[in-house]
């Protein structure tokens, strides 16, 4: 329906949110592309344009494609762990067992730590209570903090994301599992559809529009993951865990080199967009109406 | 209903894991909490009854800002910038740099919003990024000549005013060396590495198993320790900027490089008597205090800053700490067996670009007053517990780490040289000093990794 003072509502509605969206957003995205085209170091006057040097010292920096690449493999383990482990959870917890809200709220709690905090908790916990508890028992896998050896210290982020993570996609999926129409089911149930075939049949095609809010979800947050790495291991033993989103701070500012950092942000920027695009288009694509 | 019983008791079984993991977390996550309520702190007093400081009446009223680096002397500066407030009516508002953030990001920031302070604390390296960009001259202050010999230049002009020396080496604990030997402890009598490793052996034998803390933190192996290998070049900033040139221009071989060697003799000894040998890169920074406050450990390879960590875990300023040089090798000639280093660390940047004539004409009364007045001299020494580096301070620093460089300083066995690294030196090779730390490469993948990353420069 269109009405005439168009014009009008447009302003009164749109306009100061636009205004605050481009001037918190879209103007500085599109003056941090303009950065990567310069010299500037975060400090000097003048802002020579250089073309593509940066992207040229984004090519030849390893550590940045071995860290992004490491990001990748945290991404896969993460997503994966995050909502299968949410997923099981949720469905144990719609089933109507004594005592499920308390649970659902138990899960949820690390979720409200922040990850600066949870980060040093775990750390903690990786150092010195594992410590303790392999002196104590002998046990092997304690014997050293997980934290100094690259794969623990990988596993730990992991398992520490996935913690973090899972109580609040829980949340999503009991919401979506209330969400299932109790008719279809028993349909299902009458049409002699038992345990596996129901799940796979009728529950997961309904599932879809949570598992597609939970995959984008985990998705953003485990490849822009800083936080926890930061405070977990920041980047440690040796600068084994170090994830994109932490090389492309350290580049920028411990290194200071501004354009080169700014170039690897947007190059990032352009890989979470495209995996994350294509993963809501396809999961849409397999939602159904009951 | 069988299902339903498998469902509760998973469910049950993993709540109780996270939630007995949160506790835990808290529970002893809290318990080292340094803030005893019981504890009470001594007030240093200060006394102001002389002050032949000049002070200008016509900046009375000015309002300047002063951004901090240093988090242990923040309330001390605080209480400095109200007493010279008293006196010169000139207000100085002390911004803290939060935890997390670096001061040089932080001092960038600002300049980026425009309202840059008027002073900041920052550390060598990065009042060179700035100087010329951002800084006041100040190489026509007077406190120049009394801090003659600290002052860093860049091209010749001077752009910071030196807040402090700061020196490093092994910090022994007096005490625990005597019951352990059952004699008294000279340290002047340690003169080579030889000497060192004896000393060691016979704290072994005497029942302290590793008597050695060595932290794994990046900015202290790739700074504190690997910066020996420039700073001993001959003793001087000038000569650690020579070696740097060339490393850089791949002119001199690390392999063939004397200091290069020796150091990684000297961390091999380290590393072998290291308390946490097993699981070198799993120590703990705060433990360290209290293994060498309470005499698990003997020796601990850090600063006089590490000062306020050592008297959270019990140490009295009363008790006998101090330094040995970080030996390189047995030849008792060689400076670096006989000298600790100590250099100017935190610099006082002025705003040359945004402040105004009157603001730039109290901030250097500030710096003098700092200098010159009597009540300036005391608090820097006494309320900040920093080591001046200006000749005409009176004042004696109070807590033994402190008091040690000082005297290192006054005798002349202190060297004076600080090598100017790019920023990311201490994380980069700090990286590279922990894989060689914890075991996981030679010398000579070590050396490699020096070698690339100055080739990179």
């Amino acid at each position: 329906m269109k009405s005439k003072n168009n014009g009008k509502d447009f302003c009164m509605f749109a306009l100061p949110g636009m205004f605050c969206f481009f001037a918190v957003v879209i103007i500085p995205f599109l003056y941090g592309v303009y950065l990567t085209f310069t010299d500037w170091n975060g400090v000097s006057q003048t802002k020579n344009f250089i073309g593509l040097k940066n992207f040229a010292g984004v090519m030849s920096d390893r550590q940045f494609w071995s860290s992004l690449l490491l990001t990748f493999k945290y991404v896969i383990v993460v997503v994966l762990l995050v909502n299968v482990i949410a997923f099981a959870i949720a469905y144990l917890l719609t089933r109507g067992i004594k005592g499920q809200n308390f649970f659902r709220a138990g899960f949820f709690t690390p979720n409200l730590i922040g990850g600066i905090v949870l980060g040093y908790i775990w750390q903690f916990v990786f150092s010195r209570v594992f410590v303790n508890i392999g002196e104590g028992t002998g046990w092997n896998l304690f014997e050293i903090s997980w934290l100094s050896e690259p794969n623990r210290a990988f596993a730990a982020l992991i398992l520490v994301s996935v913690w973090q993570l899972s109580g609040y996609m829980i949340l999503i999926y009991v919401a979506g599992f209330m969400g299932l129409s109790e008719d279809v089911m028993e349909a299902a149930s009458i049409d002699g559809a038992s345990g596996f075939a129901k799940l796979k049949n009728i529950v997961l095609p309904l599932m879809m529009s949570s598992i597609t809010i939970c995959l984008f979800l985990t998705l953003s947050r485990a490849f822009m993951v800083y936080d926890l790495n930061l405070s977990l291991t920041a980047g440690g033993p040796y600068g084994t865990t170090e994830m994109a989103a932490m090389h492309v701070y350290e580049k920028a500012f411990t290194s200071r080199q501004f354009g080169v950092g700014q170039a690897e942000a947007l190059i990032l920027f352009i890989v979470v967009a495209c995996i994350s695009g294509l993963q809501v288009y396809f999961t849409k694509k397999q939602e159904v109406e009951a | 209903m069988k299902k339903k019983i498998a469902a509760k008791v998973i469910a049950s079984a993993l709540t109780m894991a996270l939630t007995a993991a949160t506790l835990t977390g808290c529970r002893f996550g809290f318990a080292s909490d340094p803030d005893d309520p019981n504890e009470v702190k001594k007030e240093v007093t200060i006394d102001t009854s002389v002050d032949t400081f000049q002070y200008d009446t016509g900046l009375e009223g000015t309002s300047i800002t002063l951004l901090n680096s240093k988090a242990e002397i923040q309330v001390a500066l605080e209480k400095m910038s109200a007493a010279f407030e008293e006196k010169s009516g000139v207000h100085v508002e002390v911004m803290p740099v939060t935890d997390g953030d670096s001061p040089y990001t932080k001092v960038v920031s600002l300049y980026n919003s425009g309202n840059p302070p008027t002073l900041s604390i920052l550390d060598t390296t990065d009042v060179i990024a700035l100087a010329e960009e951002k800084a006041e001259d100040l190489t026509d202050e007077a406190w120049t000549v009394e801090a003659e010999g600290y002052l860093t230049e860049v091209n010749g002009r001077v752009y910071s005013f030196p807040l402090c020396i700061e020196g490093r080496g092994l910090i022994y604990n007096k005490a625990v060396i005597e019951a352990a030997l059952g004699e008294p402890f000279d340290p002047s009598q340690i003169k080579t590495q030889d000497d060192f490793t004896a000393l060691l052996d016979r704290l072994v034998a005497a029942g302290i198993e590793r008597p050695v803390s060595m932290a794994k933190e990046d900015w202290s192996l790739g700074a504190h320790q690997l910066q020996y290998i420039y700073e001993t070049y001959d003793g001087t900033s000038e000569g650690a900027q020579e070696i740097i040139e060339q490393i850089k221009a791949g002119e001199l071989d690390l392999e063939e490089y004397n200091r290069m060697s020796e150091f990684l003799n000297m961390f091999d000894i380290l590393k072998n008597y290291n308390v946490a040998k097993g699981d070198p890169l799993g120590a703990d920074y705060d433990e360290m205090a209290i293994d060498l406050a309470d005499g698990k450990t003997a020796f601990w390879f850090n600063g006089n800053w590490a000062w306020p960590n050592l008297e959270e875990a019990g140490a009295e300023t009363e008790d006998a700490y101090g330094f040995l040089p970080y030996f390189l090798n047995n030849d008792e000639n060689d400076f670096a067996n006989q000298m600790i280093q100590g250099s100017p660390s935190k610099q006082i940047m002025l705003d040359g670009q945004i402040a105004s004539d009157q603001e730039k004409a109290a901030a250097k009364e500030f710096l003098n007053w700092i200098v010159y007045s009597e009540i300036g001299q005391q608090m820097l020494v006494k309320s900040c517990s920093l080591i001046p580096p200006f000749k005409n301070n009176p004042y004696e620093p109070e807590d033994p780490l402190s008091r040690d460089i000082y005297e290192h300083v006054q005798n002349g066995t202190a060297f004076n040289a600080s090598a100017i690294v790019p920023n990311d030196h201490w994380s980069i090779l700090g990286a590279a000093m922990q894989k060689y730390l914890a075991g996981r490469c030679d010398r000579e993948e070590l050396m490699q990794s020096i070698e690339e990353y100055w080739a990179q420069q």
